[in-house]
């Protein structure tokens, strides 16, 4: 377990696990070998996996008991968008279980899509092993931190903005902000050092991602614009066009 | 190094798919030429529909030919009544030698014609009229008066009756040969038109023509003597002055066995010629009626025909763009005729090229979508391998495959790229920036990224504000930029300009931005610049270094300048020692 931690990146290095109690994830993957794959790696990391290879499958088994985290594809065999109506159902019957997309689809739409069911992360599946394993473990992070009463808090504070380094919250003037793993880290990148220009392989990196330039500067976008949801002036996040990005700060 | 090799071998057999085009090309040009020169001998659809509209013209021509059929049937019949005028006065003449007694030959004075101008519908009688040697004869005068009288008794308007005797001597005469009243010209101005136009092909029937004497015609009349050798006869002859062809029928007058004298008839043919020129007139306006139709009928089908297959052509020559892309299909034609079919089939030899072209241009797409899950297949397999303990020699293995992963990885990425790019151009706004700041920004970033690489900036002073998204703009610079430090030579200068060209501001119109990229090195090969910017299409002859190069970096370019509306090319320095690529976008006032 202790191994484990080493290969993840994560900014605090107090990492909770409960040693008692592994954690269940479930996996929906129709791919054989990916699954396996993935399951050997969760549970090499100590995660209780229950891999399933079609919706069905899986629907079944979540009315019987809800897993702890749930690692959904998109497509899965015939069912081409069976992973988007998964995670309604899923939605539908907890909002606060943590869900993540890992799929090999890549366009914008299919991200908006994936985010707007409600699942927490959204992940291609040239995603490395322990960068799904950092998220993995960040996600259940937060979950703990939600249900621990309000102690010391890690947090960083910039102007109207306020990160919560344990809970992974982002909140702007006192409004919380909902991003996304990936956007809570790249904001987190930005406004640690305000002023400094950031470049994109940069931002992949501290985001545990490994993407081309194009969705950096979408997830820039996005990022961009829930902050304008709650304060239209947002101007924070600057282009250092053929750079990358700065916080003004 | 196989997968590089593997990746080189894909991009030709992809690039092939252009290239085949280009042999084509030299033996086109003479092709095009014999064309040309064919085409200046041809007609157009509308003066080939002329041309044939002249097989019209055999209409007037078998009219006249009816005309004149007609006109010969008229004469015979003429000819007919005429005998029969003749035999019926001859009938009344019959067995009555007295009435034409010979009398002694006078002494005739040939400077005075007896018988000329005579006034119309006068009879007169021989040379009764005063003639003073044959006054005295008062038996012959009896008798020539009864003949008058019997032919007064048959008097026709527009013929002359006259009756000789065997002497050859003119017994008596009624009649005249012109017509007393010509119907009055109330013609409108059309029929007046045929009128004159008639007139100018064949002269009009005229009343004004020389009345020959009946003795003059005597000499020569073959139907007298044939009539006073006892066989009827008719003739037609021409009047003394031309002017008028004349019928006449002569019949014997018998007396017992013997002739005794002739009765002739005679008539102008002018009635008939002014009915076939009536005729005639009708017959002109009716083909020129007819052709007027037929003409404009012809001219206005041949100038719909040839209207719709020049559309069918701009719409055929408009549906491919200078890019050998399907910009638009058109929808075929509804008509049921020819054109509306090869519209049909041009139309859907276009959809299905549109398919392929669209199938060609997805593939790499779909191929990178394809191939990640096997690739995560392998990754995920490697990443477990790594967690488990392994002797040392299997970690430069697991390296070596971790690294060509990512290299793979990479070009899936590159292949798709496009693809992401055109879907998220339709959800992009567009925003008004200063392209003057993103150039210096974006170049600022190239002199810290290429730190071996020298640029050469220059841009106007003042701002230069265009309608997009500045970050497409970036991510084209860097596609531009790439390409130009790939093919500059190492150690020379990469120049980004940015000028404004065109600009009125008296006129209010912000004229245009160009933005080029320049680098020194080998000029571009001919009848390659348009293909650059084509997706799939390298220009690269080595196989390139750590960086994959699938030819679709220009075509990125390509689709940002499009999308700002701009226009992309790339041209060879002018001293040859280069190459610029240039993107021509309108600016904002």
């Amino acid at each position: 377990m202790v191994a484990a931690a080493g290969h993840l990146r994560v900014y605090s290095c107090k990492l909770f696990f409960d040693a008692a109690m592994p954690r269940r994830i479930a996996l929906v993957e129709d791919d054989p070998a990916i699954r396996a794959n993935y399951a050997d790696a969760l549970r090499k990391h100590g995660h209780d996996v229950q891999a399933y290879g079609s919706r069905g499958e899986a629907m079944a088994a979540f009315r019987g008991r809800l897993p702890d985290l749930a690692i959904l594809d998109i497509g899965l065999g015939e069912d081409h968008d069976g992973g988007f109506a998964l995670c309604r159902d899923l939605r539908a019957l907890s909002a606060g279980l943590p869900i993540i997309f890992l799929t090999a689809r890549d366009s914008d739409f299919d991200v908006v899509s994936g985010l707007r069911m409600g699942a927490d992360d959204y992940l291609t599946k040239d995603v490395s092993l322990p960068h799904l394993l950092a998220r993995v473990a960040a996600l259940f992070r937060r979950i703990d931190v939600q249900r621990e009463p309000k102690a010391a808090e890690d947090l960083l504070e910039r102007g109207p903005l306020a990160l919560d380094m344990k809970r992974f919250t982002a909140a702007w003037a006192g409004a919380r902000v909902e991003l996304t793993l990936t956007e809570f880290w790249m904001v987190h990148a930005l406004a640690r050092f305000p002023g400094h220009v950031k470049n994109r392989e940069q931002l992949m990196r501290e985001a545990n991602l490994v993407v081309d330039d194009d969705t950096v500067t979408s997830h820039m976008k996005r990022i961009r614009r829930k902050f304008q949801a709650i304060a239209p002036a947002f101007d924070e996040i600057e282009t250092v066009y053929g750079m990358g990005y700065r916080w003004k700060g | 190094m196989r997968l590089r090799s593997t990746k080189s071998k894909l991009s030709t057999a992809w690039a092939t798919g252009g290239k085949a085009e280009s042999p084509a090309l030299p033996g086109g040009a003479p092709a095009r030429a014999g064309l040309k020169f064919f085409r200046f001998f041809s007609l157009g659809l509308r003066g080939k529909l002329a041309f044939a509209a002249l097989v019209l013209l055999a209409l007037p021509w078998v009219g006249w030919r009816y005309v004149q059929e007609m006109e010969g049937f008229l004469l015979d019949a003429q000819e007919q009544t005429l005998l029969g005028t003749a035999r019926a006065v001859s009938t009344a003449l019959h067995e009555r030698p007295s009435l034409l007694q010979l009398r002694p030959v006078p002494p005739r004075t040939p400077e005075t014609p007896p018988q000329e101008n005579l006034p119309p519908d006068r009879v007169t009688v021989g040379s009764a009229s005063g003639n003073g040697p044959l006054a005295n004869e008062s038996a012959g005068i009896d008798h020539e008066g009864e003949v008058a009288a019997i032919l007064k008794g048959i008097e026709r308007s527009t013929s002359r009756i006259w009756v000789v005797n065997r002497e050859f001597r003119v017994i008596a005469l009624a009649g005249s040969l012109k017509r007393s009243s010509v119907a009055p010209n109330d013609a409108g101005w059309m029929e007046h038109l045929m009128q004159v136009l008639v007139a100018a092909i064949i002269q009009r029937p005229s009343e004004d023509f020389d009345e020959a004497t009946p003795e003059d015609v005597l000499s020569s009349g073959r139907e007298v003597i044939a009539a006073l050798q006892g066989a009827p006869r008719t003739r037609i002859r021409q009047t003394a002055d031309g002017k008028a062809a004349i019928v006449s029928a002569a019949h014997p007058i018998w007396s017992g066995d013997d002739v005794v004298g002739a009765v002739v008839a005679e008539e102008s043919t002018n009635s008939i010629l002014s009915v076939r020129n009536r005729a005639l007139e009708r017959l002109l306006f009716a083909t020129l009626v007819a052709f007027v139709l037929a003409g404009a009928v012809l001219l206005a089908l041949a100038t719909r025909i040839s209207w719709r297959i020049r559309r069918l052509r701009d719409e055929a020559e408009g549906a491919i763009d200078a890019q050998g892309r399907i910009t638009r299909v058109f929808s075929g034609s509804n008509a049921g005729d020819e054109i509306g079919d090869l519209s049909r089939s041009f139309s859907s030899v276009l959809e299905r090229l549109a398919e392929h072209h669209s199938y060609l241009e997805t593939m790499a797409s779909r191929l990178s979508h394809e191939l990640r899950t096997p690739v995560a297949v392998v990754r995920s397999s490697l990443e477990n391998l790594k967690l488990e303990p392994s002797p040392g020699e299997a970690r430069v293995y697991l390296q070596r495959a971790e690294q060509g992963l990512a290299r793979l990885s990479t070009i899936l990425t590159r292949m798709s790229e496009a693809t992401r790019l055109e879907q998220g151009l339709q959800a992009t706004e567009r925003e008004r920036f200063d392209l003057v700041h993103v150039t210096a920004g974006c170049v600022e970033g190239y002199r810290s990224a290429f730190q071996d690489r020298e640029f050469e900036l220059s841009i106007p002073d003042e701002p230069v504000f265009v309608q997009g998204s500045p970050e497409l703009i970036a991510q084209m610079m860097d596609k531009l930029v790439d390409n130009a430090n790939d093919f500059g030579e190492p150690g020379t200068p990469i120049s980004v300009r940015l000028e404004r060209v065109g600009a009125a501001p008296d006129l209010g119109d912000p004229g245009s931005v160009v933005l080029s990229v320049g680098n020194r090195g080998k000029p571009l090969p001919e009848g390659t610049r348009e293909r650059l910017f084509a997706s799939m299409v390298s220009m690269r002859r080595d196989a390139g270094g750590e960086k994959p190069h699938l030819g679709l970096g220009l075509y990125v370019a390509r689709l940002i300048a499009e999308f700002h509306r701009g226009t992309i090319l790339a041209e060879n320095l002018s001293d040859g020692q280069g190459v610029a690529v240039r993107v021509t976008f309108k600016a904002l006032g």
